[in-house]
């Protein structure tokens, strides 16, 4: 039992279920087909605002294969909650284009398409409202921003050192609502029997479904169970259930049989959530030497009206640079719109544009490297909270990456570079995203017959999650990885945080490794015997989570992109991105790197591409296909690369690691603009960087 | 929704002229997206993908006749040679399962502005070989497209094949996207040259309600080259044809692009192609 293996952590173990994956054995929430299942569709509002009067159920029912049409006056009752984004079918009032308003059951897909296609519904709409501008009269303050940070802050005279600071930057920047876009499309099956409610889910957390779905049908939450072993993507958009498996569930109970239901790409448009646009003003003051006296960074978002999800844009610049004085807030508008929610380093990412862009636009006005001018305003302590860091390597990452990317002796003049008919340039941003640990539990078990099966409620959303988690048992029971069964993706496991906030790793691993602790003791108290029915040991980190000391956590990063925009047609081509990071130990070095590029690849999409264009008239997103809302390909991704900085960091957790699934996609966007106005001399503050940004800008 | 799917040519034009609202289906690229985005529905469906003759190409003389079923993959791997501009746009159209899939003929069928094979259809003089069970029509690519989404084909027509002259002359497609794959034209722009007419043809794509050619440019560039003495290009001939070649469109705003950067965008590749195609033609090689 005791077989002394070579430490796993730290080496490049390929995917424990690439070959279930790669050979098509791995099983999704849309390919569960259990006996006498039938299909549900969805009908989305046509109106962006008011009521539905009737709906012409009868009609549909005389079509072949039909089974049901549900539908507000007719829906099965649900509990009521706070989150009016689940509440679905409950009552006559459109909030939104698209908002799901009747759901039609058949016994094939087919038949509930073309019912769903034919179903008339009458409604009496009312004037929308949802254009997000900042001078917009319904501004509010709202009383906290995602997940549970203060909405302001404010230390010392911001404005006072604005007027006496030798150097001012005060700009707007603005992002664009983005979708995210999942290669797998949101779909639950679902399933009532005598224990109650199953649900096959694509979901980032079955814990959390589980959490959020029982108390809408009044049930205990042992009498839900969701199974999602494996998901394609979630980006942030599988973070907490949404109208699908309420409907689902609805469906199943209403017409007492399995259903199933998924979005289409379509649908995912309006019902799975998306990132905010934002308006953002960022105001920098600083002496002759870039050294920062005042911070002020004010965003204004939207939300919808039955749902208030707050990004915490603002909330990164609260601990980025040392200044004396500075200021951060939020305001928020409800409108008629699709409910926004987490996605990629929500916060971070928007955020991070502007307070990036703008440190550019400091580092020209004062005619300092941009590098250095990150550099000099180092600080040393958290700024705002006061704590130390548990470690900070934003210098060692800048430096790194400037040494690696070739950034020594950059000549700064913009619009000067030329490669035939491109102007080239480069630019650098900073990346950061915070380090969040929540408690989990987690069970390890000796089998009898020899090796380990290790239980909990993680999810693996394609992170490799299942990978890393292996190694980390592994070392705890000291075997190699071939010798642990790890089991995720059921809400009958050991609870578990959702995949998100990058907190996976370090909430699971660290419920994973005492596990196995606890066992690996038991072991050795029975002399390494194993009973005939198996020895098994559980944690829950709640205790230990609440012990950890206060300190500011966080992991960080530099990247440097090259440009070249071709002069005459504005086409931008990133023809280089690197990104250097410092994000604790790395556990595994190829799922790292994917994660890590992966975000850079998508942040590569977002400062060129990625843009939900919401049409006035109607009120709903007007490209709501991935033809029309451009994700890059990979003929737009020529060379991307990612290191890390070795990093020990004892306050961390007992692997030593960050989160690494979301910093990779925030600072990029920042670093190709930066780009692109030191190839080009246009500033170009409004994402996505558009050809006719730059045309219409004066190449 | 009928699914009509005849075995031969003549079947074709029989269930077309019993059914002229069937709509021919080849690769499905185009229509199938449209049915699925729900923007009409056609009563019925004519599947031409099992008339084997319509995949077939051929030489008659100095025109190439490409068959209704010929995919854009083929047509770049068999006729680059031939029809090198058509064989260039075919290259950017889509991703390569798209390309296995579609059709010239079905790019006309649609009539989409924004399809990649009008330009250079128009550049070389196209003709559409249109047949019903009436008979056969030769329509000139010019008098093809008559309005958004709308061409010259009567309900009981099909297109059986298009016919292009053989490159005669150095021919350049350009298109302009915001992705450098798989995307729908901003604009684009086709040129080629026919030395022997002293001629130069012009294709635009996604700047007018149709595609259509910038025949002032042609006239004044076809004056303005040095046929004879094969003189380099003059930058300001190069330029003003660019300013005609924009001077014929009309674009709109969309979320594509504005009106005005597919103008400028416009006069950029009209200046580029021409100064490639001259640059072969005079032997200097690639500018």
């Amino acid at each position: 039992m005791t077989t002394v293996a070579a430490p796993s952590a730290g080496t490049a173990l390929d995917r424990v279920d690439g070959p279930e994956k790669v050979t098509g054995r791995a099983r999704y929430a849309y390919e569960n087909v259990p006996a006498d299942l039938a299909y549900a569709v969805v009908v989305q509002a046509t109106v962006s605002r008011g009521e539905v009067r009737a709906v012409d159920a009868d009609s549909v029912l005389q079509l072949p294969g039909m089974i049901a049409t549900i539908w507000h006056e007719n829906a099965p009752r649900l509990a009521p909650v706070e989150d009016a984004e689940l509440t679905v079918l409950q009552s006559p009032r459109v909030a939104y284009r698209g908002q799901v308003v009747a759901v039609v059951v058949a016994e094939t897909l087919e038949s509930a398409t073309e019912a769903a296609r034919l179903l008339r519904v009458d409604y009496r709409p009312e004037p929308h409202d949802v254009e997000l501008r900042p001078d917009h009269p319904g501004m509010y303050r709202p009383d906290h921003v995602n997940p549970n940070y203060a909405t302001d802050s404010e230390l010392g005279d911001p404005d006072t050192a604005l007027a006496f600071a030798s150097v001012v930057v005060d700009a707007t920047y603005t992002t664009p609502a983005q979708h995210h876009n999942p290669i797998e499309p949101h779909a639950t099956v679902a399933l009532w029997d005598a224990d109650g409610l199953t649900l096959y889910d694509a979901t980032q957390s079955t814990s959390g479904v589980r959490a959020t779905i029982a108390p809408l049908f009044a049930l205990p939450p042992e009498s839900v169970r969701v199974i999602s072993p494996y998901v394609g993507g979630g980006f942030g958009g599988k973070g907490a259930p949404h109208a699908q498996v309420v409907l689902a569930a609805l469906a199943a109970k209403q017409v007492g049989r399995p259903v199933k239901l998924a979005a289409t790409r379509r649908q995912m448009f309006a019902v799975t959530g998306y990132r905010t646009p934002t308006v953002q003003r960022v105001r920098l003051g600083a002496d002759e030497d870039g050294k920062l006296s005042a911070i002020v960074h004010e965003a204004f978002e939207q939300t919808a009206t039955i749902k208030e999800f707050a990004e915490q844009t603002t909330v990164v610049t609260r601990m980025m640079y040392a200044a004396p004085h500075r200021r951060t807030s939020h305001r928020l508008v409800r409108l008629d719109v699709p409910v926004p929610t987490w996605m990629r380093a929500p916060g971070e990412t928007p955020g991070m544009f502007a307070l990036e862009s703008a440190m550019d636009e400091l580092a020209v006005a004062c005619g300092i490297d941009p590098v250095e001018l990150r550099v000099r305003n180092e600080p040393t302590i958290d700024p705002e909270r006061g704590l130390p860091f548990s470690s900070r390597n934003l210098v060692a990452c800048l430096r790194g990456g400037a040494e690696r990317f070739g950034w020594a002796g950059r000549d700064p003049e913009p619009g000067v570079r030329r490669r035939g008919r491109q102007l080239i340039g480069t630019g650098v941003a900073s990346s950061t995203y915070p380090v969040y640990r929540m408690p989990s539990q987690a069970s390890a078990r000796a089998e009898p017959g020899g090796g380990f099966t290790v239980r909990i409620a993680a999810a693996d959303i394609g992170t490799g999650a299942r990978t890393v988690l292996t190694q980390i048992a592994a070392d705890a029971l000291r075997v190699p990885p071939a010798q642990v069964r790890m089991e995720v993706g059921d809400s009958a496991l050991p609870r578990a945080s959702v995949a998100g906030g990058s907190s996976g790793t370090a909430s699971w691993g660290t419920a994973v490794l005492r596990a196995c602790e606890g066992l690996m003791d038991a072991l050795h108290r029975r002399a390494g015997d194993v009973p005939p029915g198996g020895l098994e040991a559980s944690a829950d980190t709640a205790e230990e989570l609440r012990s950890q000391r206060p300190l500011s956590r966080h992991a960080y990063g530099a990247q440097f992109a090259e440009v070249g925009v071709d002069l005459d047609t504005g086409e931008v081509r990133v023809l280089r991105l690197l990104g250097a990071f410092a994000a604790g130990r790395i556990i595994n070095p190829k799922t790292a790197r994917s994660q890590l590029i992966g975000g850079m690849t998508m942040g590569l999409s977002m400062a060129l591409l990625e843009e939900s264009v919401m049409d006035l008239e109607f009120g709903d997103y007007l490209n709501r296909d991935l033809a029309q809302y451009h994700v890059a390909a990979c003929a737009d991704v020529r060379d991307v690369d990612a290191f890390w900085i070795e990093e020990e960091d004892p306050d961390l957790n007992p692997m030593g690691s960050k989160g690494i699934g979301e910093i990779g996609i925030v600072g990029t966007a920042a670093a190709i603009a930066n780009a692109v106005y030191h190839a080009t001399g246009i500033r170009v503050r409004d994402l996505p960087i558009r050809l006719d940004r730059l045309i219409g800008g004066g190449i | 929704m009928d699914f009509l799917r005849p075995v031969t040519w003549e079947q074709a034009l029989a269930y077309k002229a019993e059914r002229p609202e069937a709509t021919p289906i080849q690769g499905g690229t185009d229509v199938m997206v449209e049915i699925n985005l729900d923007k009409g529905r056609p009563a019925a469906l004519l599947d031409l993908n099992p008339v084997a003759e319509l995949t077939r190409w051929s030489t008659e003389g100095t025109e190439i006749r490409v068959g209704a079923g010929v995919t854009y993959t083929r047509l770049i791997a068999e006729l680059g040679p031939l029809l090198p501009g058509l064989a260039q746009a075919s290259r950017t159209v889509g991703s390569p399962q798209i390309r296995n899939r579609g059709t010239v003929a079905g790019n006309l069928g649609a009539a989409s502005p924004a399809g990649d094979a009008h330009p250079p259809l128009l550049a070389s003089g196209a003709i559409v070989e249109a047949e019903s069970v009436r008979g056969t029509r030769m329509i000139p690519i010019t008098e093809f497209y008559t309005g958004v989404k709308r061409n010259a084909l009567r309900p009981d027509e099909l297109i059986r094949a298009v016919r292009i002259p053989a490159a005669a002359g150095p021919q350049y497609f350009s298109k302009i996207g915001t992705r450098n794959a798989m995307v729908i034209a901003v604009c684009s722009f086709a040129v080629a040259l026919h030395p022997g007419e002293r001629r130069v043809g012009t294709g635009i794509g996604s700047a007018a309600p149709t595609p259509r050619r910038a025949p002032e440019a042609e006239e004044f560039v076809a004056a303005a080259l040095d046929w004879e003495g094969r003189s380099p290009l003059d930058p300001g001939a190069a330029r003003r044809f660019g300013e005609l070649v924009a001077g014929a469109a009309a674009p709109i705003d969309d979320v594509r692009g504005r009106a005005d950067y597919r103008l400028h965008s416009l006069a950029v590749m009209a200046r580029r192609t021409l100064g490639w195609a001259w640059n072969d033609y005079t032997g200097r090689g690639p500018a």
